[in-house]
């Protein structure tokens, strides 16, 4: 079994971590988003610190500091899409580009609800849009 | 002049939908841009209506060709989050798929890089070689693609000693077949030509943009997770991690070519000393404890990473799927300038990309 390590850090320590990681040549696996059972966010950058995985998070911060600086893409496309799947704000992150959603969908309906909406509710969505557009197209 | 030349999302050179836009001076490549998410089907969204179960078997379809990778690292993840040591045996049965899944995948894509610089011949002859190792998976699971061999807490199917023996001779006859491919792609010229110096990413680059798998190991990047953190057995086994210096499309020609060589080492060991036991836990839906895993496997394209939460229920909380070309493809574009436009779909291929497991 591979060695999974939890440390829990605050907002201000997030781009020292970064930049410690990084000097000392450890692997940017991963930054993880998600809304922990008691519904607070929770986002974590884990490093390859072989052979254990270390997991840096914080909790209850929707907006925090992209490290994009430090990790080059290796952080970007994770920020892009924690920023559009799940609305967390990177702080310095450019988002004038989209990764995963539709250009018409980013700024409108779908930014931020993607991982968050329960499923039901996004399949109610999808419908309501779909009928709008079949009533536009019919009309 | 300066041309704007789009490529795909859909594309002859490109087996699945990526859109890249080409800022041209002529036949040279100034800038470039990539743009995925053509295939974003929500799976993960998915992952958190379904128990652990169900997952593996909505997981294995993220990709079809490294399905078995994804159930293996979702299982991974969820023993991670119970603590459940997995049986010897089990373990070797997911390590045996796991080799056979990367010899296919190699040399599928090999295959393909070979018909792409017009080398059709080479391609056919490497797929036809690699239908012995699809022959192999084919007789142990049942099936070409999502071989359903991983449950939690181990293997789902047992491997007689007969299949033993069977899959054994299959990779007699797949070695010098594999050396032969292997020796042509090192020494002939229009190999050489077509690929040496193109898409070039330095060593520095590969490790600032996060490249994994045989596409960092063709940078000259050492890493490798079956080594660096073994999991399944693999410390088990003997074999070495090739890199390659020339940090071009022929490296990652090469790199792969000599990981099959590694895999077939790894396959023999796991089948020659396959442990007697029990292969799994038994057969119940288990329950995902609360807490979190993250789990990681090298997969053919490179390290592929699952988060998987569990809130004490059967169902997950949220499962989070993080594949090798998420990480690889941000070094296309790099890859791209200073290159001319007709090499764009060989180096666009040169990383194996699955936009299938990017987009899941």
């Amino acid at each position: 079994m591979q060695e999974y390590k939890q440390i829990q850090i605050t907002k201000e320590e997030i781009v020292p971590t970064a930049l410690r990681m990084r000097h000392d040549g450890r692997r940017l696996v991963m930054i993880y988003g998600f809304y922990q059972t008691d519904g607070q966010l929770r986002v974590s950058w884990d490093y390859a610190v072989d052979p254990a995985v270390e997991s840096y998070y914080v909790v209850g911060e929707g907006s925090v500091p992209s490290v994009a600086e430090i990790y080059d893409e290796a952080a970007r496309w994770p920020e892009l899409e924690l920023y559009e799947l799940m609305g967390i704000d990177f702080e310095g992150l450019d988002t004038s580009k989209r990764l995963f959603l539709p250009e018409n969908l980013l700024e409108t309906q779908g930014k931020g609800q993607i991982l968050v909406t329960p499923l039901a509710e996004l399949v109610d969505k999808r419908d309501e849009l779909l009928g709008e557009k079949k009533e536009a197209s019919e009309e | 002049m300066s041309y704007i030349v789009p490529i795909g999302p859909y594309h002859p050179a490109l087996e699945e939908p990526i859109h890249a836009k080409l800022y041209t001076e002529g036949e040279v490549i100034k800038d470039a841009e990539v743009f995925v998410g053509y295939n974003h089907r929500g799976i993960e969204k998915l992952c958190t209506e379904r128990n652990a179960i169900q997952t593996l078997v909505l997981v294995e379809r993220v990709c079809g060709i490294c399905s078995h990778s994804h159930a293996l690292t979702y299982a991974m993840a969820v023993e991670g989050v119970n603590g459940i040591q997995t049986p010897k045996r089990g373990d070797y049965i997911r390590v045996i798929t796991a080799e056979l899944e990367r010899l296919h995948s190699h040399m599928l894509w090999a295959g393909i890089a070979f018909h792409i610089i017009g080398h059709d011949s080479m391609f056919m002859h490497t797929w036809d070689v690699r239908e012995k190792i699809m022959d192999a998976l084919e007789a142990l699971s049942g099936n070409r693609v999502n071989y359903s061999m991983v449950t939690i807490g181990g293997a789902k199917r047992d491997i007689s000693d007969e299949l033993r023996r069977d899959i054994l001779a299959k990779l007699d006859k797949f070695e010098p077949e594999l050396a032969r491919i292997t020796d042509i792609a090192l020494n002939d010229k229009t190999i050489a030509m077509r690929t040496q110096g193109v898409g070039v990413m330095t060593t520095e680059d590969a490790i600032r943009m996060g490249a994994n798998g045989p596409h960092a190991r063709a940078s000259n990047v050492d890493i490798d997770i079956r080594r660096d953190s073994p999991y399944c057995s693999y410390g088990d086994f003997e074999f070495s991690v090739p890199v390659w210096p020339s940090c071009d499309v022929f490296a990652r020609v090469v790199v792969r070519l000599l990981e099959c060589v590694e895999s077939i080492k790894i396959l023999r060991q796991a089948l020659e000393n396959l442990p007697e036991g029990p292969i799994n836990l038994g057969k119940k839906i288990p329950k995902i404890a609360e807490g979190q895993c993250v789990a990681r496997h090298e997969a053919p394209r490179g390290g592929l990473s699952y988060l998987v939460v569990g809130n004490g229920s059967q169902f997950n909380h949220r499962v989070s799927i993080h594949v090798p070309s998420f990480k690889n493809t941000p070094t296309v574009a790099h890859m791209l300038r200073g290159n001319t436009v007709a090499d764009a779909g060989l180096i666009i291929a040169s990383i194996d990309p699955c936009f299938s497991c990017l987009d899941r």
